[in-house]
């Protein structure tokens, strides 16, 4: 009883975490290309 | 050369975070049991308890960068401070949705202008307020400072929801892990693995995240550093600061 | 003189116009006011426990409030379909007849409700029930059975 509840709520959470882990990915990759590589520290 | 913000620290915490979700997710959905009286219902509190704890976390360390920056005026407690407090921010909205879920089957309604609830929203946005002061357009060290300030006065929030419970008369049920709380083996277990699932994400999240901003920061100053060699470049042409007599 | 590195970078991530930005903080601001005036307003006292509220029944008059109790009687269906039932808390009785939304599965016997109406004579006229759960989570499962065998035990013996 009440799993409509339940999936919305896994549903909604894990969905926008999803979105939210790959535009920081995605940023990460972007901003990695313009910077060189003796400023990248605390990147490795 | 590494063209994302991944390490072999990251990857390990990734692979880890994946796996914890998953068992995670198995146990929440399938193996835990229903509640008596909450029936399936219960199974939103594997998402809703490791969410408070991740934004609780990342609040903490928000303040204790941002006391660090304070004190020692570095860079690098600045972006933790502005990391940990957007992941902090993600996981209270995240407690929030899934409150309003779990209140309507249990109490009967999505909302209600309780203590812990209305106390939580307050946290919520002013910790909203806290970056988007972060992208105010404000000199770097103007900025930062004021953003450290506010990042220390609205833990006040954290403190305030959290014993909220305690202090004012309201709908919401007790703090979970409390003296008086009765929590069967089998849903105990579940909220332990889904805290250590939701934290694994949480400090994989604020890694990468901390990571993006120093590479924002970089770029900011290679952009400033570029302008000034202009600069110097055309005062050398035009002569103006040349030899120097 | 240090070597710089001229050549072409992107340049610095393009900034938003100030004045969003402090549309935005304005407009946090404002909802933060709203929401601490719901609170001051509402939630300060966001329930009155059975005693407190038979207690002030005369000052009340018809102020509508919330009242919080355990349900002592079995609800039960009026002919023009209003819930009756008897709720207590700090040793006073007071009771409840609830018009409106069907409250959660969770309302029953020995559950504590959170009622919000007014008083109507010495009825509490209710328009929204709700469930207060308890701390209190029991697994269900089959082996359960004996748990709830042990209960009966004293009604029988």
């Amino acid at each position: 009883m009440h799993w409509e509840y339940v999936f919305a709520g896994y549903g909604i959470v894990f969905a926008s975490l999803v979105v939210y882990v790959v535009s920081v990915l995605y940023r990460g990759r972007e901003l990695s290309r313009q910077v060189p590589d003796d400023r990248r520290r605390f990147l490795d | 050369m590494n063209q994302t913000t991944g390490s072999r620290a990251t990857r390990i915490l990734g692979v880890g975070a994946l796996v914890a979700l998953a068992v995670m997710l198995v146990f929440g959905l399938v193996f835990s049991p229903p509640e008596v009286d909450q029936r399936d219902a219960v199974r939103l509190m594997y998402i809703h308890l490791p969410s408070v704890a991740v934004a609780y976390t990342g609040f903490a360390i928000t303040l204790v960068a941002s006391v660090i920056h304070l004190r020692k005026g570095s860079v690098f407690w600045d972006l933790v401070a502005g990391a940990a407090a957007e992941i902090a921010v993600l996981f209270t909205g995240f407690v929030l949705i899934s409150g309003a879920l779990w209140g309507k089957p249990t109490w009967g309604v999505y909302w209600q202008w309780d203590p812990r609830l209305t106390s939580t929203t307050v946290m919520f946005i002013m910790y909203l307020g806290y970056l988007a002061l972060r992208r105010l357009d404000l000199p770097p060290e103007v900025r930062s400072r004021r953003a450290a300030i506010l990042g220390i006065i609205s833990f006040i929030n954290v403190i305030i929801v959290h014993y909220s419970v305690q202090w004012w008369r309201g709908l919401h049920q007790g703090q979970t892990l409390g003296v008086d709380t009765k929590l069967d083996g089998m849903m105990l277990f579940t909220l332990f693995l889904s805290v250590v699932a939701f934290m694994t994400v949480g400090a994989w999240l604020l890694i990468h995240r901390f990571r993006v901003a120093w590479l924002e920061y970089q770029i900011g100053l290679l952009g400033f550093e570029h302008a000034l060699a202009e600069r110097r470049a055309e005062n050398e042409t035009s002569g103006l600061y040349g030899s120097g007599a | 003189m240090t070597e710089l590195d001229l050549t072409p970078q992107q340049p610095a991530a393009p900034r938003s116009r100030p004045w969003r930005n402090w549309l935005i903080m304005g407009g946090l601001a404002l909802v933060a006011g709203v929401v601490l005036y719901q609170a001051l307003t509402s939630a300060r006292v966001f329930f009155l426990n059975v005693d407190e509220a038979v207690e002030q029944r005369a000052t009340l008059g018809d102020d509508t409030f919330r009242m919080q109790g355990t349900v002592i009687s079995e609800p039960e269906t009026a002919a023009d379909g209003a819930l009756l039932f008897t709720v207590s808390f700090g040793g006073a009785d007071a009771e409840i007849r609830h018009v409106g939304d069907e409250p959660s599965n969770l309302f029953k016997l020995g559950e504590q409700v959170v009622a919000e109406g007014h008083w109507e004579g010495r009825v509490f006229e209710s328009s929204q029930i709700l469930v207060k759960h308890s701390e209190e989570y029991v697994e269900d499962n089959p082996d359960r059975v004996d748990y709830e065998l042990d209960e009966t035990v004293p009604e029988a013996g």
